[in-house]
């Protein structure tokens, strides 16, 4: 990241009041924001204004953002994007990584949080290339996700996991080197805030490190943060 | 929109048979003495099928209206619960973005204007702002419940119940009650169920956590498990304040929250997201309740 020039961020929502005061927050936060109301006008200030990223809301009039990230990454356009979620269901949430965002975050979320969310994916975007996010089949070690047909595998021996073990080893391999909280594991896997948070997210943990034969005093790939989180450690090559 | 049916054509049977027997009794036959006395027996012959006839009509009319009423009836209710759900979607989607403007909001009026004074003002109404997010939480919850499948697998309800229990005394208040948990491990323990893991300790979690928060130090809060034919009947049982007769009939409903919930923080969405949990497993749930005795919560999962 170019060092002498403010971070550019575009923020794109439909709802006036929510640019409002998210763009002013921004700005304190030491980002220089341009603003946009739906998914045209966001491709359109991607080419003016030249962003460093893009948050964008998913339901929008005209072009909503899910359309608007599948047209840029179809031309190529690999600039970060964190997508703002509406929808409660996994799935979903999913699929807004699948079409190429580098992240989403549900609505209503912490400003505080959104500023942490475009700082990780700034530090992981490189420029010029597709996000990690959009990798089909991911591989670290004797560890290889195929995330179309939602099968793991280990040493090439397909290992069972439960669809919400699955996405808790996709959200954290898709974010490599990131500390990822266990509220925000809750949020991935639930998309609401299960009451019994910390635990539920390490007892799945557990489950995936079992599976993964994984010995948690000296992981190879999930990496506790003690007090904190958890993160993928593993080096990852995409296929 | 109501298709013919086939029994209608059945009412025409009499009609038919009388006809034939009376044009052959009238014509068929050879000419005697008796031939009006005939003629008539064949015209009444003939009347006697075609009231038949009628009254078998009437009689599949009525049969039909009734059906339809009971029907629509059916549709009705599906057609509103339907609708129910759709509202609360709709509720959710409506609150999300206003309130994603006002935490915005809030934080950058936190950070430029700092007085003391105001400093208070704010924090109370983050405090609100976070209320209604949580409301809005539990509301997706609800309405995601509807959606999502189970993910079911082999459950322990033993290793549940401990679990449940074990966060429950961490709740601030807990330290004040006694509790009790009766879990049979002779002759054998309880069977596994195929049920969703989490779902069934959030349900079992918000049955204790209620019942620490409507009791009072002292109280004793019980929960106790036992097999009974084909089901699991889980038991939370407290000596607290109980709810007035009038009252528990709409403790399932969203929003609900009933005079001795006044005070004590809860979205009122609680015990209608148990409901939805157990209805799901196809279990059952009810509640009995005295005003100052205490109450008791009975959820029966059945076994497979």
């Amino acid at each position: 990241m170019k060092m002498n020039k403010k971070t550019c961020v575009l923020l794109v929502d439909d709802e006036p009041a929510i640019i409002q005061n998210l763009a002013p927050f921004l700005e304190r936060a030491g980002f220089m924001v341009v603003t946009g109301n739906n998914g045209i006008e966001a491709l359109q200030r991607i080419v003016s204004d030249r962003p460093d990223l893009v948050v964008m809301d998913v339901l929008m009039p005209k072009m909503d953002g899910r359309e608007a990230v599948r047209e840029l990454r179809q031309a190529g356009n690999w600039i970060p994007i964190i997508l703002l979620t509406q929808v409660g269901e996994a799935s979903e949430r999913a699929m807004a990584l699948e079409e190429g965002a580098d992240d989403y975050l549900n609505k209503p979320f912490d400003p505080h949080e959104l500023v942490a969310r475009i700082r990780a994916v700034l530090r992981r975007a490189k420029p010029g290339q597709p996000p990690i996010t959009m990798a089909w089949k991911i591989a670290s070690g004797n560890l290889t996700l195929d995330r179309r047909a939602r099968r793991a595998y280990l040493d090439d021996k397909e290992i069972i996991l439960t669809p919400k073990a699955f996405l808790l080893l996709e959200y954290l391999i898709t974010h490599p080197e990131e500390l990822v909280t266990r509220d925000r594991l809750l949020d991935v896997v639930w998309g609401w805030d299960y009451p019994v948070g910390t635990r539920a997210v390490d007892t799945r943990i557990a489950e995936l490190r079992r599976v993964l034969k994984e010995d948690p005093t000296n992981p190879r790939f999930i990496e506790t943060i003690p007090g904190q989180g958890y993160r993928f450690i593993g080096k990852l090559e995409i296929a | 929109m109501k298709r013919f049916k086939w029994y209608w054509l059945a009412s025409f049977l009499p009609l038919l048979l009388s006809t034939g027997v009376g044009l052959y009794l009238n014509y068929a036959s050879t000419r005697n003495p008796i031939l009006y006395v005939r003629a008539d027996l064949g015209t009444a012959f003939i009347l006697c099928g075609a009231a038949l006839t009628i009254l078998l009509m009437l009689l599949l009319g009525i049969f039909e209206t009734w059906d339809y009423a009971k029907r629509s009836q059916v549709d009705l209710l599906i057609q509103a619960s339907e609708d129910h759900r759709r509202f609360m979607q709709r509720l959710d989607h409506e609150l999300k973005n206003p309130l994603t403007a006002i935490l915005a909001g809030l934080a950058n009026l936190k950070e430029v204007n700092a007085s003391d004074e105001n400093k208070d003002v704010l924090q109370s109404v983050e405090d609100e702002v976070r209320r209604l997010s949580r409301l809005v939480s539990d509301l997706r919850k609800l309405s995601d419940l509807e959606t999502r499948p189970l993910e079911k697998s082999k459950v322990n309800l033993t290793e549940v119940i401990d679990d449940a229990l074990s966060l429950a005394k961490e709740l601030p208040e807990a330290d004040t009650r006694e509790f009790i948990i009766t879990v049979p491990r002779a002759p054998w323990p309880l069977a596994e169920i195929s049920a969703d893991r989490d779902l069934i300790f959030l349900a079992l979690h918000n049955l204790l956590s209620n019942a620490v928060k409507f009791t009072t130090p002292g109280d004793t809060i019980e929960i106790r498990a036992f097999e009974d034919n084909q089901r699991i009947t889980i038991e939370v049982a407290d000596t607290g304040p109980g709810i007035p007769e009038s009252e528990v009939p709409h403790v399932w409903e969203e929003l609900y929250r009933g005079v001795g919930a006044r005070g004590i923080p809860g979205s009122g969405l609680g015990l209608a997201l148990v409901k939805s949990i157990i209805t799901k497993h196809n279990g059952e749930i009810n509640i009995r309740s005295r005003e100052n005795l205490g109450t008791v919560v009975t959820v029966r999962l059945p076994i497979s």
